[in-house]
């Protein structure tokens, strides 16, 4: 071989190498990006694996019934979510009726009816609501709200012929009522914010064709917009529920603490978050710590189903849906 | 290639080793000895071993972490601080969220210390990870307060009223049988709002105690063993911690529950006056909580209980409030810290306990206090504190 | 169709026909002003008129319903806590009851130190998955971003559970490090969809002509999808820092004592009875309002300034 050639080979290997590795794109760059990969979901595996394995012994001890036995007895080691299983569902019942219509409500206003002024200034300041640490509300809550609640609103609603099925029983403040609106003060945002977007989503052309067949403003909205941004505004209520049913700092500042299934909005009550709250810390290591993580099991599921069964939804509905177009934030 | 897939079972391996790590045997979980009863014979001069024959001053820098009691916090809030000031080198955080709060970190061995108001049975003291030593450190008492508007002091109640108040049956404030005890005529027609402690809690056993007592209804519901959490928790409204009922008791007219007197204390609250086994109306008072306190013959902490007690002055809802140490602190210096800080507690500390609404303890207590701290050991199993 | 309704609202009103930005907010206008067209319609456009305006004036009162909680949270946290901070109030530690000149020092540097800690945690990784989903497309990417969107539902009590189990368990204290490891495990998910969807935007002829050009994949990475995305990389998160920061929850089974984290505080102190630590609290609570309130505007700003450069 002569020197020439040995030095172009020479050359040619190295020049080899280095489209190798630029095709390969560096060695650290593609670990970490797997790495990454690999720990996120390690971290979400773990997350699961644990509040498993840490529920197992309560579980084991009180059976399946966990789930709907009523009783919670931590002296007798007894312990059952159905009561704070109810009282989850109904707190975030109770919110969702309030928020469903206001939220909606304003998702149109801000929509369909503000002037573009308002609308931008309206929707930033709902946004910085949706900011605001769930510890304020709660300390707002827990301060001013529930003495008004206990001495104005509470004996005015007993008062309305009616009623009295919902509101009936003694009015102390902290009920189930209270932590509804706390659950709808700080969910209403997200409604508000993704509904206005899907609403402003629907496009011109739908609209203008509704308004051309001879339909009134409210008309368009209710036959053509609405339908139009259902699965932005189902997106916007399942975060919204998911949201409330995982809420617990605020709602265990509100609530009551009673280990009771509710007989009245006004009455004191319990959820799966407040519960954990409250009772985690102190709780008997062992049979007591298990009983509280499979509280957390349970929310876990719930919160989860509510939120697999949304994105479930919004797959159902999206496809083929006319009249979708990039909305317009 | 495989470049790529190692990182994929690396995190794996990794997230397994973490679970490894939180599941697995922990080696410092060793085999608990059985409790040594305290010895009840006072040989110690007031003051301890410990008092004024040690420096306070710790060579080493150390930082305390306890848990405990809320009942007791205004107590150490301002014992700590005032220990930090003359031992800048000791710093010590105090958690005030609850005595099962405290037994269970002390269980789990997250803490340097704890406190709790009832002390830790047999069976729970068989489940720490080292021997646990208990400690009375303050006398408080539990206060039956009331926000009625108009009614400034005077109202006295007992044991039978009282459990009808907290069980349901009596449920406005100008009821009959109220008027009959409580000393007091033109009660206004307002709903009475009982709240109670939603967490377990030292007031709500002692007041469990004295209504299974007094009141033979009370006990026909509930049983004849005072329970730390509160047995008629679907009564009226659960608050965490004295500083849950206390806030709610100044913002609702018409309620009455059951705080530690310290709280009360601060708070300006006004307080039933409870009637005690002698047959007197006592209100809470340094007074008479110290009288309550000063029956404790022969205490320990499997006999705390001083509900109750047949003295003409003494408040019968007082108890003794008890801090856990472990008998051998793997960390020495921490071990030296504690108890010189406790033993400055039950001696000097006692001063500051009269203006927050804590009597001091009596010098029987104080000398098992001392006793007790005396005992504390080495990690080796050695005296910490040779005298 | 929109040229047939530009004449008509042009005949109307004489606007400029064809205005296409203010289409949407003129088009109820001219739905207003615009000639009745068939006799059925005719005969039911009063009621159907009326039946507008009532839903109109219920929308509007949704709005000042929705409106209101805002107003009054703000305004009472503003009102109570202002006359509590002070420059004391920022750089004394806590004393006890009764002791005046108190402060929240220790809190507010805990709360950085956890959330600091956090931010170290999660950021890198939060880009480097965001990266992964990036340029990866199939099933592990698919999984990886349900899992991420399961995740962000997740209550933020069970992740201070998971962070005790994992954390607190095995070392046998309580740390700023697993307040910091649940904070982490929060903001995670949120980070990588934001930064995904930030990545998204940069159009992929610019990466595929990155690569084209001989880089390496890091480096055009780094140079044309980490520059194209940095506006909605900043934003989302700043905002999922602004999230983490507000919470409560994860701190609880975390933190050594309340002292140590700024939301701990503002519940503990907001549940005493006593004025001076519900003065705390409140003084706390507008502190961590203006700071939330201030990140968002700030992560807002930054992005508008930088989408501005960027053109």
């Amino acid at each position: 071989m002569t020197a020439r050639t040995s030095a172009a080979s020479a050359v040619s290997v190295k020049e080899a190498l280095r489209r190798r590795h630029a095709r390969r794109g560096g060695r650290g760059y593609a670990a970490a990006r797997w790495a990454a990969a690999g720990l996120f979901l390690a971290v979400l595996l773990g997350l699961v694996v644990s509040i498993a394995i840490d529920s197992s012994q309560a579980l084991a001890h009180s059976g399946i019934g966990f789930l709907w036995s009523g009783t919670w007895n931590p002296t007798a080691n007894d312990y059952g979510a159905g009561i704070l299983v109810v009282g989850t569902i109904v707190t975030t019942f109770v919110a969702m009726v309030i928020v469903v219509p206001v939220g909606l409500g304003m998702a149109a206003f801000l929509s369909e009816l503000a002037p573009r002024w308002l609308a931008g200034s309206l929707s930033t300041a709902i946004e910085l609501l949706a900011a605001v640490p769930s510890i304020v509300v709660g300390l707002w809550a827990l301060l001013v709200l529930s003495p008004l609640f206990a001495n104005y609103l509470e004996p005015f609603l007993k008062a309305v012929p009616g009623l009295e099925w919902f509101f009936h029983g003694p009015a102390y403040g902290p009920s189930i009522l209270l932590a509804s609106v706390v659950l709808a003060v700080m969910t209403l945002p997200t409604v508000v914010a993704l509904s206005r977007t899907a609403l402003s989503g629907v496009a011109l052309a739908d609209r203008e064709a509704a308004m051309a067949l001879g339909a009134t403003h409210w008309q368009v909205v209710r036959e053509v917009v609405f339908p139009g941004a259902r699965s932005g505004i189902a997106a916007a209520l399942t975060l919204a529920v998911g949201r409330a049913l995982g809420e617990s700092i605020a709602v265990a500042m509100v609530v009551g603490n009673s280990p009771a299934i509710p007989h009245s909005l006004l009455s004191t009550g319990a959820t799966l978050g407040s519960a954990i709250v409250n009772q985690f810390a102190e709780a008997a290591p062992g049979i007591g710590t298990s009983s509280i993580i499979a509280l957390a099991a349970v929310l876990l599921v719930l919160t989860l189903a509510v939120n697999a069964g949304g994105q479930a939804l919004l797959r159902a509905m999206r496809p083929g849906r006319p009249g979708r177009a990039a909305g317009a934030g | 290639m495989s470049r790529r897939h190692t990182a994929v079972p690396a995190a794996l391996a990794l997230s397994l080793g973490l679970l490894a790590a939180a599941y697995g045997p922990s080696s410092s979980m060793a085999a608990a000895a059985p409790p040594r009863p305290a010895n009840l014979t006072a040989t110690s001069a007031p003051g301890g071993p410990l008092g004024p024959a040690y420096d306070t001053k710790t060579a080493t820098s150390v930082s305390l972490s306890g848990a405990g009691a809320n009942s007791i916090n205004p107590f150490f809030e301002k014992v700590f601080y005032e220990y930090h000031l003359k031992n800048s080198n000791t710093t010590i955080t105090y958690s005030p969220a609850g005595s099962s709060v405290g037994i269970s970190d002390i269980e789990q061995g997250t803490v340097d210390f704890g406190d709790t108001e009832i002390p830790m049975a047999a069976k729970d003291l068989a489940k720490t990870p080292r021997t646990v030593v208990q400690v009375p450190v303050d006398l408080g008492g539990v206060a039956i307060s009331y926000n009625i508007p108009g009614l400034a002091s005077g109202l006295k109640l007992d044991g039978p009223t009282l459990a009808a108040i907290f069980a349901g049956t009596i449920t406005n404030w100008d009821s009959p049988q109220i008027a009959k005890v409580s000393g007091v005529s033109n009660l206004p027609n307002l709903a009475i709002v009982p709240v109670h402690r939603a967490d377990s809690s030292g007031p709500g056993w002692d007041l469990d105690a004295y209504l299974i007592k007094t009141a033979p209804a009370w006990a026909a519901k509930v049983g004849t063993k005072p329970s730390k959490t509160w047995p008629l928790a679907s009564v009226g409204v659960g608050e965490q911690l004295n500083s849950g009922v206390a806030t709610y008791l100044s913002q609702t007219r018409g309620a009455i529950g059951f705080v530690e007197y310290g709280y009360a204390l601060e708070a300006k609250f006004t307080n039933a006056a409870l009637e005690n086994k002698a047959g007197a109306f006592v209100a809470p008072s340094l007074s008479s909580i110290a009288q309550a306190g000063s029956q404790a013959t022969g205490l320990s902490a499997s006999d705390f209980s001083i509900i109750d007690e047949p003295a003409a002055g003494a408040y019968p809802l007082a108890n003794f409030s008890w801090t856990l140490l472990y008998q051998k602190d793997p960390n020495e210096a921490k071990g030296i810290a504690l108890g010189k800080l406790f033993d400055w507690v039950v001696t000097t500390g006692q001063q500051y306990a009269g203006s927050l609404g804590y009597a001091p303890l009596p010098a029987d207590v104080a000398a098992l206090a001392a006793q007790t701290l005396e005992a504390l050991q080495t990690p080796e199993g050695g005296p910490l504190f040779s005298k | 169709m929109s040229s047939v309704l530009g004449t008509v609202r042009a005949a109307d009103s004489g606007a400029d026909a064809g205005d296409d930005p203010e289409a949407r907010w003129s088009w109820a206008a001219g739905a207003r002003r615009r000639p009745v067209i068939h006799a059925a319609a005719r005969r039911t456009l009063g009621r159907r008129r009326r039946a507008g305006r009532l839903v109109q004036a219920l929308c509007v009162l949704c709005a000042a319903i929705g409106l209101a909680p805002l107003v009054a949270l703000v305004y009472y946290t503003a009102e109570r806590g202002l006359g509590g901070l002070s420059i004391g109030f920022l750089t004394h530690a806590p004393v006890p009851v009764g002791i005046p000149g108190g402060g929240i020092s220790t809190a507010i540097v805990g709360s950085a130190e956890i959330v600091g800690l956090a931010l170290v945690m999660a950021i890198p990784v939060g880009l480097m998955a965001a990266l992964f989903l990036h340029e990866r497309r199939g099933h592990l990417a698919g999984a990886i971003r349900f899992g991420a969107d399961l995740l962000t539902g997740v209550p933020s009590i069970v992740i201070g559970i998971f962070a005790y189990a994992l954390v607190v368990r095995p070392l046998h204290h309580f740390s700023d490090l697993a307040a910091a490891f649940a904070l982490a495990v929060l903001m995670l998910p949120i980070m990588i969809r934001a930064d995904e969807e930030a990545m998204r935007t940069v159009a992929t002829d610019l990466w595929e002509a990155g690569v084209a050009l001989g880089a390496r994949r890091s480096r055009v990475a780094r140079s044309v999808v980490l520059r194209g995305a940095l506006p909605g990389l900043v934003t989302g998160n700043l905002l999922a820092v602004s999230r983490g920061v507000g919470e409560t929850a994860p701190l609880l089974f975390t933190v050594a004592a309340p002292s140590f984290a700024m939301t701990l505080l503002i519940y503990t102190e907001g549940t005493e009875p006593f004025p001076a630590a519900q003065q705390t609290a409140w003084s706390t609570a507008l502190l961590l309002l203006l700071f939330v309130l201030v990140l968002s505007g700030v992560a807002r700003l930054v992005a508008w300034h930088l989408t501005r450069r960027a053109r």
